[in-house]
């Protein structure tokens, strides 16, 4: 009998189950079962007749619980830490005082401030970042309407290729006396930029140099055998450096191919736009006049 | 949820916890000696929840790695304690990683759990708590559930904090710590459900037929 009628309470829905043990309360199948403690069965015994506060209703099970949370945490925290621990902990604090870095870059997860703090925080950084990008790129297209506009121009008319050329080439872009008439209008731009390429490579090599990985990138890679070796990069960037400041004209022409140093080429062009501006002019002009053929 | 008395103790210190934390990353012992007095009670009850025996073991690894970084850390003394309370519970899963022993998860010892917690009274039931027996009742809780209801109840921190040290939403932190307490208020006879009530009726009448 009484096996027969807990094999039915296992299968009734839970409705009717309820219904039924609140019918024969107090029976031994009822007790047994109790205290069997049946996980599953516990807890299906409990749940879906909604007895239970939803977790998410707070304030209904703040007075039931809070007598439990205060005596568990009063008991889990009693224990005696040993004293032992807070030498260790003291001894680890004066060995990383003492080791020094006492503020080492903050990660995410040491970052526990308050979240609106946090927030307020990041869109300040993402504006500087947006705001230096637009900068950066717009500085690009700036300077790309620039030597368009400018080489169009000396391509297109003749009669300005005497006069508004060689100024650009000499006092601008003094790369515009390029040594190779066959590259064209649009290449003298590119030396400057190749030279201010290298050195910044170079200023940034001096920052980078400690983390491996970067060293891998092409930008280095070329760095690197542009000075001859890793080991020779220290001497090649000062000299470009100082090079690309004060470094007297080149006393040889790099030829009229390309160049195998762009540094070296614009301090050659401005040397040679300074000096020997007729030179250059007439070599502007021919370039122009060549960039026009192709 | 229903941690009010406790939550509200525990953050009482964090003020002064707050102060002694900036003056240790400036380099004050004392200060620092401060923050892992306030610290440590609940931290160690976390770790003793978790990995058990070997818990001084695990917060003395812990505090060398919050000694070692705490220049880097950033907040007040709330978030000291779940920046701490996240060190430590890494410091526990590895150890628990290195053991090969998991924690035992609930069901098991369920049984005597149950036979050991016919109070009449809920006052009866909470004064009796010894630190080990709560330790064993929180052990025979689920991981999730044991975790949040250790995290929220014994080092204090509120739903987001603590879900943030479990790396978790803070509904479903919310849901395992109601669950956990729910679990061990059974356990302990103060279930406070009409059922429990009833069955507590049906308990004595059984014993006294029997």
């Amino acid at each position: 009998m009484n096996d027969n009628r807990d094999r039915i309470d296992r299968q009734a829905p839970d409705p009717g189950q309820r219904t039924e043990r609140s019918g024969r309360t107090g029976t031994e199948t009822d007790m047994g079962e109790r205290l069997s403690g049946d996980g599953p069965r516990g807890r299906r015994r409990v749940r879906p007749g909604g007895t239970l506060p939803d977790p998410r209703a707070a304030g209904d099970d703040a007075a039931l619980d809070a007598p439990l949370e205060t005596a568990l945490a009063a008991a889990v925290r009693a224990g005696d830490p040993a004293p032992q621990g807070e030498q260790q902990a003291m001894a680890a604090f004066r060995a990383a005082r003492a080791s020094g870095a006492p503020r080492a870059r903050t990660r995410r997860r040491d970052d526990w401030r308050p979240a609106a703090e946090r927030r307020a925080r990041r869109p300040a950084k993402l504006t500087f970042g947006v705001v230096f990008a637009s900068l950066a790129l717009g500085g690009v297209a700036v300077a790309a309407i620039g030597s368009v506009g400018s080489s169009t121009e000396g391509a297109g008319s003749d009669s300005g290729r005497g006069t508004t050329i060689p100024s650009a080439a000499a006092s601008k872009r003094p790369g515009g006396a390029a040594p190779s008439p066959s590259q064209g209008g649009a290449r003298p731009t590119d030396r400057p930029a190749t030279a201010k390429d290298t050195e910044a490579h170079c200023r940034a090599y001096e920052q980078v140099k400690a983390d491996g990985k970067a060293l891998g990138a092409t930008a280095w890679q070329r760095l690197v055998v542009a000075a001859g070796g890793a080991d020779k990069v220290a001497a090649y960037c000062s000299g470009q450096l100082a090079g690309t400041t004060a470094r007297p004209s080149h006393p040889t022409r790099s030829g009229s191919g390309k160049p195998a140093k762009g540094a070296s080429n614009s301090a050659n062009a401005t040397a040679r736009a300074t000096g020997a501006a007729g030179n250059s002019q007439a070599n502007g002009g021919q370039g122009q006049g060549n960039g026009k053929n192709n | 949820m229903g941690q009010v008395g406790q939550t509200r103790r525990v953050q009482e210190y964090d003020g002064e916890l707050g102060a002694a934390v900036a003056r240790a990353q400036d380099g004050d012992e004392t200060a620092f000696a401060i923050a892992y007095r306030i610290v440590q009670p609940g931290l160690l009850g976390f770790l003793r929840g978790i990995v058990g025996d070997d818990a001084e073991d695990v917060a003395s690894d812990a505090w060398l790695e919050i000694a070692r970084d705490l220049g880097r850390f950033r907040g007040d003394g709330a978030g000291f304690r779940g920046w701490t309370a996240t060190i430590a519970r890494h410091r526990a899963l590895d150890h628990l990683r290195r053991r090969r022993v998991r924690p035992q998860a609930g069901g098991t010892d369920q049984d005597v759990l149950d036979l050991a917690g016919p109070h009449n009274t809920h006052e009866q039931a909470l004064e009796s708590l010894s630190t080990e027996w709560a330790l064993e009742l929180i052990r025979g809780l689920p991981r999730d559930q044991a975790e949040a209801v250790l995290l929220r109840v014994v080092v204090g921190l509120d739903g987001p904090a603590a879900a943030r040290v479990l790396g978790k939403r803070p509904g479903a932190v919310r849901t395992a710590a109601h669950r956990g307490l729910k679990r061990l208020a059974r356990q302990l006879g103060i279930g406070g459900e009409a059922e429990e009530g009833v069955t507590d009726v049906a308990s004595r009448t059984l014993g006294e037929s029997k």
